[in-house]
C-alpha cells in the first residue's frame, strides 16, 4: 500500500513538472496563435479580441496560475484551432497511438528479446557478428528513412500493403493491413535497442556463478540459457522495454508523419505550429502519464519476475 | 473454445490435408487478401469520393475561415450570392439568381432562388440568412478577418423572403466578389446558427450546398454525404472523404494505388513530374490566383532608393529559379497579379535579369556593398528558394543574410512590419481589389501585409471603386499595376501554378483557380 501510494506521488509530481516545464517552453517560442488562427487578413481589433478570449493577453504566470488552478478541477482548456475541450481532442487520438505504440513494441519483442539471446548465446560467432551490424544498422537508419523506403518497396512497388498508415472505415482486418507497415517500421528500428541491450543483459547473467555452477552440473545448455539465465536477465530486459516503450512514442510522430496516421505525436506537431498552447499541454500531459504508468506497471511486473524485488 | 470443438475442428483440417501450420499461413493470407478490400466489387459500394489535403481541417465558420483545407472543405457545404465560374472565373449566380445596380452604383438588388433549404432540417433559406451572415461578419463581436472586406456595406433590407438589397456608403465596382462563394461571402443560417452556437457551428457546419456535413475525425478524415435535395440537383457521388495525408510522396503512392481518388494541393516539383510521367493518373495544371512576391521594405535604407530595389529586381535570376528550382512547374511573372484576373495587364515596367544594370544602379545610387537580411517563412519552397535569391544579390555585391523564420515566428515579425523583405503572396479569389489592398494600401500598413510602407497608389485605387463597367475598371486597375511594378516596393518572384491529379475513374473534373475544389461535377466511373 506504501509502495502504491509513493509511486502515484511521484507519478502526479513527475507529470506536474513535465507539464510546468512544458507550459513554460511553449510560451518562449515566439509566434502569436490568434495571429496563427486569424490569417493574413485579421485585422488588430480582431485580434486583440482573440488574445483577450484566450487570456493570452495576461502576463505568463498569471496564465501558469489560471492554468493550474483550472486543470486541478480538469480543465485543460479548449484547443485554440477548434475550440473544442483540448483533453478530448488528444484523448480521441490516444488509441490510435496506442495501438501503433504496442504494436510497435510487439514487434520489436517478437523480433529483438529472441535475438538477444541467441547472439548473447553464441558470442563471438559469425552470426552474431551479423546480427549486431543488422541491429548497428537499424539503430542507425533514422526510421522516417525506413518508413519511406518501405513505402517505396511495399507500396509502391510491390503493392503488397496501402501507402497510408490508416484506413477509412472498414473492418478489423483492413485495419490491421494498414497497420502492418507502420508498425513493422517502428517495431525493427526499436527491435535494434532490444537485441542489443537484451545481449548484454545475458551476457552478463551468463558470467554469472550460478550459470557456471548450472553447466558444471551438466544441465543442458538449452535449459542454462533459456530457462535459467533468462529468468534472471528478464528484469533489466523489462526495464529495457520500459525505456523503448517511451522512446517508441517519439518515433511514433515521425511514423505518424510519413504514414499519414492519426495520432497524438502528429497533434502535438500541428498544435506547436500553431501555437495551440493548450492542446500541447494536453498531448504532452497524456503522453508523460502514458510512459510513468507503463514504467509503473512494469515495476510491479518485477515483483512478479523477481520476488526479491517486491518486498524492497 | 472448449476441447471437443478443438478437437473436431483439428480433425476436420486434418481431413482437408491442411496442417495446423499451413492454416496459420492460409488465415494469415486470407487476412491480408481480405483486409486489402481489394478487389471491392464495383456495385457493393456506394460511389465514395476520396481526396487528399494536405493538413487537418480547424474551422469551417465562414467568419472566421481560412487555410485552403477549411476552405476546400467548405466550398461543398455553403453557397454565396454569387460564385466564380470554375472554368472562366466569371461571375455568375449562386443562391441569387440575378442582381440590378442601381445608376449610381452604390444599391444592389438581389433576386434569390425560392425553394432552397438549410442542411439537416433547419427550414428554408431566405433573405433574412444573408443578412444575418454579412451583419455577422461585420459585427465586431464576431472577430471576422474580413469584416474590412465588407467594409463599403451600409445596410441590407430583405423586402421579402426572396429579395434582398444590399446599400453601400459609396460605389465599389468590385462589390460582387465580396458576396461571392468563397470566405465572407459563404452565407450561413441563421437559424443554426442560433441553435448550435458560434464554437460548435465551427465544426458542425449548416449550409445550402451540395454536400451535407457529416463528421470529422481528427487527424484523419472529413466526411460530408451527397444533399439529394441540392437545388441545382443531387451530386453524382454518394459521399467525399477528405482525407488529411501530409506527405505528398505517400499522397502520391497512394494516388497511383487507388488509394485515393484525387490528390489536392500537388506541390513539389519532383512528385509532379513523377505523376506525369508515370501514366497512371490525370496530372492538371492552372494558373493560381496569386504570385510569389519579395517585398521591400521602402521606409529603411536604402531600399528608399528606387534604384536600388531596380537594382535588386535586375539582379535576381527568375527564369532560372522557375527553370531550375521549380522544374518549370511555375510561371513567369510580369507583376503582382496572375493572368487568371480579368483585369490582369502585362503592360507594366519589366526588369529583366541584368546584373550589370543591376551594379550600374547601385553605384548610380552611391550605394557600396550593405548587407540585407531575406526574411522567409519557414515552409516549402520559400525556405529553399531565398538561397538562389542570395546567391543572385551577392553576385551584384549585396551581402544578402538568409533568415528563415518558424510560421509563427515569422507572422508575427511581418505583423510588426519591421522587416526589411520578405516573401508573401496573396491567396484569395480573382478580386484585384484583395492583393492590391493587403500589399499597397497605407491602410494595411502594419500590422497588415504592407510591409513595403508603399503608398503611391492611394488615388487609384479609390479611382477604382468608383469604376463602372468592365473597360473601366480594368484601365484604372492596369494603371495601378503599372504604377506599382513602376515603383518596385515588391517583386514578383514567380506566378504560382496549381496542380491536382486524379484517377482514370474520376470524371467531370473542373479545376479552379482558387486552391480549392468542387466535388459537386465529378462522377466515378467504374474501374
Amino acid at each position: 500500500m506504501d509502495r502504491l501510494l509513493r509511486q502515484l506521488s511521484q507519478l502526479a509530481i513527475t507529470v506536474f513538472g513535465i507539464v510546468t516545464v512544458t507550459f513554460f517552453l511553449v510560451r518562449m517560442i515566439p509566434g502569436d496563435p490568434a495571429q496563427y488562427m486569424l490569417g493574413d487578413y485579421a485585422t488588430e481589433e480582431a485580434l486583440a479580441t482573440l488574445r483577450a478570449q484566450l487570456g493570452l493577453d495576461q502576463p505568463v504566470y498569471v496564465q501558469y496560475g489560471l492554468y493550474v488552478l483550472r486543470a486541478v478541477t480538469g480543465d485543460f482548456g479548449s484547443s485554440v484551432v477548434t475550440g473544442r475541450p483540448a483533453l478530448e481532442e488528444i484523448l480521441f487520438s490516444l488509441p490510435d497511438s496506442a495501438i501503433l505504440a504496442f504494436a510497435g513494441l510487439a514487434v520489436a519483442v517478437v523480433i529483438g528479446i529472441p535475438l538477444g539471446i541467441l547472439t548473447a548465446e553464441r558470442q563471438g560467432s559469425w552470426s552474431d557478428m551479423l546480427i549486431m551490424i543488422v541491429a548497428l544498422f537499424g539503430i542507425s537508419f533514422p526510421v522516417f528513412w525506413l518508413g519511406l523506403a518501405s513505402v517505396l518497396l511495399f507500396s509502391q512497388e510491390l503493392k503488397w500493403f496501402p501507402a497510408l498508415g490508416a484506413s477509412s472505415g472498414g473492418g478489423f482486418l483492413t485495419h490491421l493491413h494498414h497497420l502492418v507497415l507502420p508498425a513493422g517500421v517502428l517495431g525493427i528500428s526499436v527491435a535494434a535497442y532490444i537485441t542489443r541491450l537484451t545481449r548484454s543483459a545475458m551476457l552478463e547473467v551468463l558470467g554469472q556463478d550460478c550459470i557456471r555452477v548450472a553447466r558444471a552440473m551438466g544441465v543442458p545448455e538449452r535449459r542454462v540459457v533459456w530457462r535459467l539465465a533468462l529468468k534472471n536477465a528478464l528484469v533489466p530486459i523489462l526495464a529495457i522495454v520500459g525505456v523503448t516503450f517511451a522512446w517508441s512514442l517519439g518515433s511514433a510522430i515521425l511514423i505518424e508523419v510519413v504514414f499519414s496516421r492519426p495520432g497524438i505525436g502528429s497533434m502535438i506537431l500541428k498544435a506547436v505550429s500553431a501555437r495551440d498552447y493548450q492542446l500541447v499541454q494536453a498531448g504532452v500531459l497524456v503522453l508523460a502519464v502514458a510512459v510513468v504508468l507503463v514504467n509503473s506497471l512494469l515495476d510491479l511486473a518485477y515483483g512478479l519476475v523477481d520476488p526479491r524485488l517486491s518486498t524492497r | 473454445m472448449d476441447g471437443i470443438n478443438r478437437k473436431e475442428r483439428a480433425g476436420r483440417i486434418e481431413r482437408s490435408g491442411v496442417n495446423r501450420r499451413q492454416f496459420g499461413t492460409l488465415l494469415a493470407a486470407g487476412a491480408l487478401v481480405a483486409g486489402s478490400g481489394w478487389p471491392l466489387p464495383a456495385s457493393a459500394a456506394p460511389p465514395v469520393l476520396r481526396v487528399r489535403i494536405g493538413s487537418d481541417i480547424g474551422n469551417l465558420d465562414p467568419a472566421r475561415i481560412f487555410q485552403i483545407e477549411n476552405q476546400t472543405v467548405a466550398t461543398q457545404i455553403f453557397n454565396g450570392l454569387v460564385k466564380y465560374d470554375e472554368a472562366s472565373n466569371a461571375i455568375v449566380p449562386d443562391l441569387a439568381t440575378g442582381w440590378d445596380i442601381s445608376g449610381d452604383g452604390t444599391v444592389y438588388s438581389f433576386a434569390l432562388r425560392s425553394g432552397v433549404t438549410w442542411h439537416k432540417g433547419f427550414g428554408p433559406f431566405t433573405s433574412d440568412d444573408v443578412k444575418f451572415s454579412f451583419e455577422r461578419v461585420l459585427d465586431p463581436q464576431t472577430g471576422s478577418s474580413y469584416s474590412g472586406q465588407l467594409a463599403s456595406i451600409k445596410s441590407i433590407e430583405t423586402p421579402s423572403p426572396d429579395k434582398v438589397v444590399i446599400t453601400l456608403k459609396e460605389p465599389n465596382s468590385g462589390f460582387l466578389h465580396k458576396v461571392s462563394a468563397f470566405n465572407q461571402g459563404w452565407i450561413v443560417s441563421r437559424k443554426a446558427l442560433g441553435e448550435i452556437g458560434d464554437k460548435a457551428f465551427a465544426l458542425n457546419p449548416i449550409g445550402t450546398g451540395p454536400f451535407v456535413f457529416q463528421n470529422w475525425a481528427p487527424g484523419r478524415e472529413v466526411k460530408l454525404s451527397a444533399n439529394k435535395d441540392y437545388f441545382a440537383g443531387a451530386p453524382k457521388v454518394e459521399e467525399v472523404q477528405f482525407r488529411v495525408i501530409k506527405d505528398e510522396t505517400a499522397a502520391a503512392i497512394a494516388l497511383e494505388n487507388g488509394e485515393i481518388d484525387i490528390l489536392f494541393g500537388l506541390q513539389q516539383p519532383e512528385v509532379i513530374q513523377r505523376l506525369k510521367g508515370g501514366g497512371l493518373v490525370t496530372v492538371l495544371d492552372r494558373d493560381a490566383n496569386h504570385t510569389i512576391n519579395l517585398v521591400l521594405n521602402t521606409s529603411i535604407k536604402p531600399l528608399g532608393d528606387l534604384r536600388v530595389r531596380q537594382a535588386i529586381y535586375h539582379a535576381i535570376n527568375r527564369k532560372a529559379l522557375i527553370d531550375g528550382f521549380f522544374k518549370g512547374t511555375k510561371s513567369e511573372a510580369s507583376g503582382f497579379l496572375t493572368p487568371a484576373f480579368q483585369e490582369f495587364t502585362d503592360k507594366v515596367p519589366l526588369f529583366p535579369y541584368d546584373p550589370a544594370k543591376a551594379r550600374a544602379l547601385l553605384k548610380e545610387a552611391g550605394v557600396g556593398s550593405f548587407s540585407l537580411d531575406l526574411v522567409a517563412p519557414g515552409a516549402n519552397p520559400y525556405d529553399k528558394i531565398v538561397v538562389p535569391i542570395a546567391s543572385d544579390l551577392a553576385a551584384v555585391g549585396i551581402d544578402a543574410k538568409i533568415k528563415v523564420l518558424e510560421r509563427g515566428a515569422y507572422l508575427q515579425a511581418r505583423n510588426k512590419g519591421t522587416v526589411p523583405t520578405c516573401i508573401t503572396g496573396v491567396v484569395g479569389a480573382p478580386d484585384p481589389d484583395s492583393p492590391i489592398l493587403s500589399l499597397f494600401a497605407k491602410s494595411s500598413f502594419p500590422p497588415g501585409l504592407n510591409t513595403a510602407h508603399y503608398e503611391g497608389v492611394e488615388d487609384l485605387i479609390a479611382a477604382a471603386r468608383q469604376a463602372q463597367g468592365d473597360d473601366a475598371r480594368k484601365e484604372v486597375y492596369g494603371k495601378i499595376q503599372a504604377k506599382v511594378m513602376g515603383d518596385v516596393p515588391v517583386i514578383p518572384l514567380y506566378a504560382d501554378h496549381l496542380f491536382i491529379a486524379h484517377t482514370k475513374k474520376v470524371s467531370g473534373f473542373v479545376q479552379n483557380s482558387l486552391f480549392t475544389m468542387s466535388a459537386y461535377p465529378v462522377s466515378l466511373l467504374e474501374a
